[in-house]
């Protein structure tokens, strides 16, 4: 699912790294101090969640959640994500140090990618409107997660085609996986807490924000 | 796995003693310069290279042996990958597949650099507390904000680790078992929304929390970094190292061999 360091060619590593600070610069734009924790706890939530293992055949795959990310966070799960790959390249060599700009640009796309995809449902009324359009964002953010690693390693070297049409159908199971969670991740949110969902985080004068707030305090420590 | 990357940060050792800006940059010059060699000698050069600053680092190798496995287990499949899928001229066949050796050099010359990038990530990052290294990394001119975010998250990756053992434990012992079948993913998906709506209701109170205790934005530390002549010497010197390895890579007796493995 990441690349690992030594793999790549220095043109496409730069490329990675450009990339994310245009992407890091451009998504964190306007930045208020409140969201520094918020986003903080978030990617730790992300972080941990990847961690979790779901059994296909006699292997398992680990949650990406990637899509997830950017329904949350909207435009800021890109540095999100820029922290959980940095996070993952220093603790246990995950991805890899010379590889966070290319990691970064390639979930975080992706996270945007799912962003674009759940902005979308308001142009639509099914009866589980956020449901279907959070599967599809889970869905889209893993594959364009392949897509783009996919073009990262054919333009390291044509030897790598094989390599890349392996990795990106290793991404079809993911994919469906990834929607699947996400979709039922989105359905629960729904139901609980709907303000955590992007859309309903810039209007902060929502009243069931402060009726959250409200109720959290009391109910813990 | 070990996510306590400075666990054994308070062991003495002459990587500790470095001042962790240089030790960060100068090593991090070595990373980069290693992950793009071209040659295997050269590589097994940075391999080396990379185990003698494992060795100066004195962490457990029980403790590094987690990080290199995990790369391992994503790029031995590139062993055979690579020499089957290879374009150009094969050596011979297998079970009608062309067999090319450059794609297997090209394999492990992957394998190698990425270790070594591993092993050198762990005595950058395992030989200070994690805060120093990141105030550090402030000092080398990383956004203060990045800076901030990697210090909180870090801090609660183990709160919510915690949090997701407690979960878990709740789960199974309602007797529910993974399996791969649409009630696992479903509930997978909840699992994931309970952590998020709890750490949301958590971040509320720490933001408040660091509001009463006067965050404005900065984050005052006590790590203060002293170098002495001595740290600058270390990095000049494993800056000239990794200056010679990318030469030799460029330019040595090595180049003209890029089809044959010496």
């Amino acid at each position: 699912m990441h690349v690992s360091d030594g793999l790549l060619s220095g043109a496409v590593i730069t490329a990675g790294f450009v990339g994310t600070a245009i992407l890091t610069a451009a998504t964190l734009r306007k930045m208020e101090l409140e969201e520094i924790p918020k986003i903080s706890v978030a990617t730790s939530v992300f972080f941990v969640a990847s961690l979790i293992h779901i059994p296909v055949g006699p292997s398992s795959v680990h949650l990406l959640l990637n899509g997830l990310v950017g329904i949350i966070l909207g435009w800021r799960a890109f540095p999100a994500i820029l922290l959980g790959i940095i996070l993952q390249a220093i603790l246990f060599g995950h991805g890899g140090v010379t590889v966070i700009g290319v990691n970064s640009v390639m979930l975080g796309g992706g996270a945007l990618v799912a962003f674009g995809i759940w902005q979308l449902r308001h142009k639509f009324s099914f009866s589980k409107n956020e449901v279907i359009f959070g599967g599809l964002a889970g869905a889209s953010a893993t594959i364009a997660s392949g897509l783009i690693l996919s073009a990262a390693l054919i333009t390291t070297g044509e030897e790598f085609t094989v390599t890349a049409g392996i990795v990106l159908a290793y991404h079809i199971p993911v994919m469906i996986i990834e929607g699947l969670v996400a979709g039922a991740c989105v359905g629960f949110l729904l139901k609980t807490k709907p303000e955590v969902l992007s859309g309903f985080r810039y209007s902060s004068h929502h009243p069931s924000i402060n009726k959250s707030a409200a109720t959290s305090d009391s109910s813990k420590d | 796995m070990a996510l306590d990357i400075d666990r054994y940060a308070h062991v003495e050792s002459f990587l500790s003693r470095w001042d962790p800006r240089l030790k960060i940059l100068s090593l991090g010059i070595f990373v980069f310069c290693v992950a793009l060699l071209d040659s295997i000698p050269v590589a097994l050069m940075g391999f080396a290279l990379a185990c003698g600053f494992l060795w100066l680092s004195k962490l457990p190798l029980n403790f590094v042996r987690g990080g290199i496995v995990f790369v391992l287990i994503f790029l031995i499949p590139l062993i055979f990958i690579m020499p089957l899928s290879y374009p150009g001229q094969a050596a011979f066949k297998v079970l009608g597949i062309p067999f090319a050796w450059e794609g297997l050099r090209i394999a492990c010359i992957i394998i190698i650099k990425a270790v070594s990038v591993v092993i050198t990530a762990y005595s950058i990052f395992g030989t200070s507390r994690f805060d120093v290294s990141m105030i550090a990394l402030q000092h080398l001119k990383t956004p203060k904000m990045l800076v901030q975010m990697l210090l909180f998250t870090y801090r609660y990756i183990f709160v919510f680790i915690a949090e997701m053992r407690r979960m878990d434990i709740a789960m199974r012992s309602r007797g529910f078992v993974k399996g791969f079948n649409m009630t696992t993913l479903t509930l997978m998906g909840n699992f994931v929304g309970t952590l998020l709506v709890r750490s949301f209701e958590r971040t509320e109170r720490v933001y408040k929390a660091m509001l009463s205790k006067g965050y404005n934005g900065d984050y005052p530390t006590l790590v203060e970094f002293n170098a002495i002549p001595q740290d600058f010497v270390k990095a000049i010197l494993i800056v000239l190292v990794t200056i010679l390895l990318v030469v030799i890579d460029i330019t040595g007796p090595f180049k003209p061999a890029m089809l044959a493995w010496f």
